[in-house]
């Protein structure tokens, strides 16, 4: 029964896996004879590479704190919206709505909105006389990457809000009942109750968020392609450009390989951190 | 107090954050090109619906249309058949196999199909499955296998023991079991996932765009991506494609958004 | 009558032999039409013109460099232009990057070609530029069907010849003599011709006529005008270039007149364009370092926009056609954009030269030949019949016209007639000393990419010595 599934999956998953393994180890611009280069892509990659560092320090950053705000915010705004109203429903068919849009559509309405000359954002902090705080978001290198942050935070702080407000509603109420006998604050019940209490779900919410911020190829590619200067280029956006724009598929294929040792480094790292298995 | 205030501040802003740019979008699909630089948050000056008109002669977004619904329909519903089969099979089998299978399609929930993309496309060139929808298909339903496996396998490991035994004592065989016992059980697991998978591939951009070149094969984000284009740049545009592009998600969404979101977190909490 | 007759006759003679550097023939225009603007008298503003018809009149220098009233109309050097070939039974794949810009008419031309070729059939299949870019040889490469299709001048054009893609022209009557032989060049590898360019763009600065009128300005003629032109019309409240450094494909266009005048010679520029392309040279030299220079004297002039760096194509354009920016440094292929945006603007743009050097200029503008059309040398023999068929069927004067009034473009095929105003203002140009765009003599996407890159960083404020050295290092990264 399972041997259609399996079939696909080793023929389209598991012999590209190893491919790229194979790929990784010669200099193949894809039109003529592979040349077998033994581990030289991986020296390049490793001593000789720029970019690659900085697209590595980049997709780390990116990771970084699209789980610390986008975790954040989806705990805060299921701690706000747990119970079970008109009114928090309202918010949170609002705050999950970004989710059910593509990376595409999204990239559209943010280089609208992110428009240093013509934006809305420009524009409002220029009216109300914020002139400051009118950057050059996405055209410039200090806040580029940090724009795509935010974006990526918006996209997806309700989906994982949703998946706080399951994990939350199974707290049994007793404990928050206890607590307030005890005649806790509501900061402390959040650190004596719901903190320990929701971590195996913050658990998962922080791993398919790294997860998903690798993955963040479309939302870059339909924005700033990587640019200015290479400051948003993401692993994957880099492995497409090294691929497909400049022909090196073999040198490519080896960043791909770096890039799964790098999810399976920090993916084991973080179950370290929280303690837990999902 | 403090904890209302904040409460009620941090909501306002984040629904702000998200109903200003879609009232940005909404109102620019009925504006000219200048009337969205210079007011984007006005109402338009002259309602009109010359965006629409454009965008329906061009013709071409509803091929596009046509084919994400097609793309997006055919592969949600293999990856479910598949899925289902595997996940059986695997929460049937306590033994080694079951075990090694869960393993492996638990591999590709730990590595993005992203990491394929170079042996994929060097693949389907040599096959000539380039540009092709069952091509693109395959991709998908790979793609989404592990994560299908994953929720429906602890799924049909919550249906106690007892029903299948029942069914097996009957003589039945696996294959009836599964689809007279284990699929009806499963209606809402496998509706909530279909919802899932049906959001990832209607949205995806990286697959279409390493596999699809002609115009007439092109789903919808990538051909958003068109509207992009070098030499022309219209935002009234591409508003109105982006808003058409979102419409049957939205429509589904308001719809069915109990089910919605059931299937978008099962996607989180099982994975 | 007689004087006008002769004096016809020996424009043509000196223009034959001008065509084959310009395949150019201006030819006499039978009766005078408003006051004062009289074939062959004298007139002020060159481009100026009476309409778009064909018997309408430009103001363009003659042989002997006076500014007078001529028609203008592309002739051929080696006999007059031939018809299109009939193409066999069969369909094919025609690929190409314009499918938003130019889907509509191509449509309308295929299927003219189809009627006029029973039982040929051309599927259209296309990609955005960017896109083309990164996929289009591997995507064409496999696909057998794809007998005709498109590349860009550049890297791409000899990525596929290097590829042995493609069948050769040269020995085609179409290619010596429906086509303009000086936009040939872009379409040749190793000697042969291997495709056949069909743009015919300008890849130099467009202005707004009215808004120069209107403040009386004239056009800056040196490197110290322009910096001094920069800040009246900074101060003026304009945006003096609409530069969209967050646009790389489109800032970059601007590069090619800041290359025009840069090196002695052509030869010289194309060795030290080709030295940087392949490693020999760095950024650090001193003429790029020079280069740069005049890049940061040009943003402390405030030539530039605010934000300079955050500036996409659409915003560019915004600014241009909403009379906020009076040049847009891009090129005569973004006149079409800007008349969507604006229809106002229909009549109001003129080429304007960049110049860069106080000296006396070598080129006063850019041309590209590109959109080079190419048989697949994979495709079976009935294919390439169809495929060559179109390609001659482009190249005639009745289908590029179509071509070129639809898509606001000029084209590089001979006999081509312009109604579209735009086109007939700017045509002039056409025999003007221009450079063939130098930007794409860098081969290597990666390393223009990063060159670019670095100039886009230095007008957003960056020191020139370090960002300089910083590209430098990655460029050399990336060959090695």
């Amino acid at each position: 029964m399972s041997l259609p599934a399996l079939s696909l999956y080793v023929f389209l998953f598991l012999v590209p896996v190893l491919n790229n393994l194979r790929y990784a180890l010669t200099k193949w611009d894809g039109i003529e004879e592979p040349v077998f280069v033994g581990l030289d892509n991986f020296k390049k990659l490793a001593t000789d590479d720029d970019l690659a560092t900085k697209v590595l320090g980049n997709n780390i950053e990116f990771m970084f704190w699209v789980v610390i705000f986008q975790t954040g915010f989806a705990l805060l705004f299921a701690t706000y919206l747990v119970r079970n109203t008109r009114t928090t429903l309202f918010f949170r068919t609002l705050f999950f709505f970004p989710t059910i849009l593509s990376s595409v559509s999204v990239a559209m309405i943010w280089l609208f909105l992110y428009d240093p000359n013509y934006g809305a954002i420009n524009t409002t902090f220029k009216k109300i006389g914020l002139d400051s705080f009118a950057l050059n978001w996405l055209g410039s290198e200090d806040s580029a990457l940090y724009a795509i942050i935010f974006v990526q935070v918006w996209f997806h702080t309700g989906q994982m809000m949703v998946i706080y407000i399951a994990g939350l509603q199974q707290i049994p109420a007793e404990l928050y009942e206890a607590a307030n006998v005890d005649g806790a604050s509501r900061w402390q019940q959040f650190k004596s109750v719901t903190w320990p209490m929701a971590l195996p779900t913050s658990a998962v919410v922080v791993a398919y968020t790294t997860i998903q911020s690798f993955r963040a190829f479309d939302l870059v590619y339909a924005t700033t392609q990587g640019g200015p200067n290479n400051e948003t280029s993401i692993l994957t956006t880099m492995i497409f450009q090294t691929a497909f724009n400049e022909f090196r598929f073999g040198y490519a294929a080896s960043q791909s390989i770096i890039m799964v040792i790098m999810i399976f480094l920090i993916t084991g790292l973080q179950k370290r951190i929280l303690r837990t298995r999902y | 107090m403090i904890y209302k205030v904040s409460r009620w501040l941090g909501l306002t802003i984040f629904s702000l954050l998200i109903i200003i740019p879609t009232a940005i979008v909404v109102l620019g699909t009925f504006k000219t090109d200048l009337e969205i630089y210079d007011s984007p948050m006005a109402l338009p000056l002259n309602w009109t619906l010359d965006n629409y008109r454009r965008l329906l002669d061009d013709g071409e977004i509803l091929t596009n249309f046509k084919n994400s619904i097609f793309v997006t329909s055919l592969s949600v519903l293999i990856t479910l058949i598949l899925a289902s089969m595997v996940s059986f099979a695997i929460a049937r089998m306590m033994n080694v196999t079951g075990k090694v299978l869960f393993v492996l399609f638990s591999l590709g929930l730990a590595i993005p199909g992203q990491v394929n993309i170079i042996p994929i496309y060097l693949l389907f060139n040599d096959l000539g499955l380039t540009n092709t929808y069952h091509g693109l298909i395959a991709v998908n339903v790979v793609a989404t296998l592990p994560i299908s496996v994953f929720i429906l396998t602890s799924f049909f490991k919550e249906i106690p023991n007892e029903m299948y035994e029942v069914a097996s004592i009957d003589g039945a065989t696996h294959f009836k079991v599964y689809r007279s016992i284990a699929l009806p059980l499963s209606k809402p697991a496998l509706g909530a996932t279909s919802i899932f998978l049906f959001v990832i591939c209607w949205n995806d951009l990286l697959f279409p765009l390493l596999l699809i070149t002609e115009s007439a094969k092109k789903t919808l984000p990538l051909a958003l991506l068109d509207y992009r284009g070098e030499y022309a740049t219209s935002f009234s545009m591409i508003f109105t494609a982006v808003l058409v592009a979102s419409i049957p998600m939205v429509i589904m969404y308001l719809a069915m958004q109990k089910s919605f979101v059931a299937g978008l977190t099962a996607g989180a909490v099982k994975g | 009558m007689k004087t006008k007759g002769s004096n016809s006759f020996s424009v043509r003679r000196i223009s034959a032999a001008a065509a084959i550097a310009f395949a150019l023939v201006a030819t006499l225009l039978p009766s005078a039409t408003a006051a004062g603007e009289v074939f062959g008298k004298a007139c002020k503003e060159e481009g100026a013109n009476t309409g778009t018809s064909s018997t309408s009149l430009v103001c363009k220098e003659d042989s002997k460099g006076k500014l007078t009233w001529q028609r203008v109309r592309l002739g051929s050097a080696y006999g007059a232009p031939v018809a299109a070939l009939r193409a066999p039974k069969g369909s094919i794949e025609f690929h190409h990057w314009r499918g938003a810009e130019d889907g509509k008419v191509f449509d309308q031309i295929i299927a003219l070609f189809e009627e006029r070729n029973p039982g040929a059939k051309i599927k259209q299949v296309t990609m955005p530029s960017g896109d083309y870019t990164n996929l289009g040889y591997s995507k064409i490469r496999t696909n057998n069907k794809a007998a005709v299709f498109a590349t860009f001048r550049g890297s791409q054009f000899v990525q596929f010849a290097k590829g042995d893609m493609m069948t050769n022209l040269s020995a085609e009557r179409f290619t010596r003599q429906n086509v303009i032989a000086t936009g040939l060049t872009a379409g040749q590898y190793e000697g042969k011709q291997l495709g056949i360019p069909l743009h015919y763009l300008f890849n130099n600065p467009v202005y707004n006529t009215e808004i120069f009128a209107k403040e009386k300005w004239d056009l800056p003629k040196n490197f110290t005008g322009l910096l001094a032109w920069c800040k009246t019309a900074k101060s003026a409240g304009y945006t003096p270039l609409a530069w969209s450094g967050g646009f790389r494909p489109n800032a970059g266009q601007m590069l090619n007149s800041m290359l025009m005048n840069s090196a002695p010679d052509y030869a010289t520029l194309q060795k030290r364009i080709e030295d940087i392309d392949t490693g020999k040279a760095d950024l650090q030299s001193a003429w790029f370092k020079d280069m740069a220079g005049r890049y940061k004297k040009m943003a402390d002039a405030g030539c530039f926009p605010e934000n300079a760096t955050g500036v996409t194509d659409a915003a560019a354009i915004n600014l241009f056609a909403t009379g906020k920016s009076p040049v847009i440094p891009t090129g005569s292929f973004q006149m079409g954009a800007i008349k969507t945006v604006n229809p106002a603007m229909t009549g109001k743009m003129q080429l304007f030269s960049l110049i860069t050097t106080d000296e006396k200029p070598q080129y006063v503008g850019i041309q590209n030949n590109t959109f080079i059309l190419s048989v697949n040398k994979n495709a079976s023999a009935t294919d390439q019949k169809i495929a060559r068929a179109f390609i001659s069927f482009m190249v005639t004067g009745e289908i590029a016209s179509i071509y070129a009034n639809g898509t606001s473009q000029h084209v590089n095929v001979l006999n081509a007639t312009y109604t579209n105003q735009d086109l007939v203002n700017t045509s002039v140009w056409q025999s003007k000393k221009t450079l063939l765009a130098p930007r794409f003599l860098w081969l290597n996407q990666g390393v223009r990419d990063l060159m670019e890159d670095a100039l886009i960083a230095i007008v957003g404020g960056k020191p020139i010595d370090a960002t300089l050295e910083d590209y430098s290092k990655q460029i050399k990264q990336k060959l090695g």
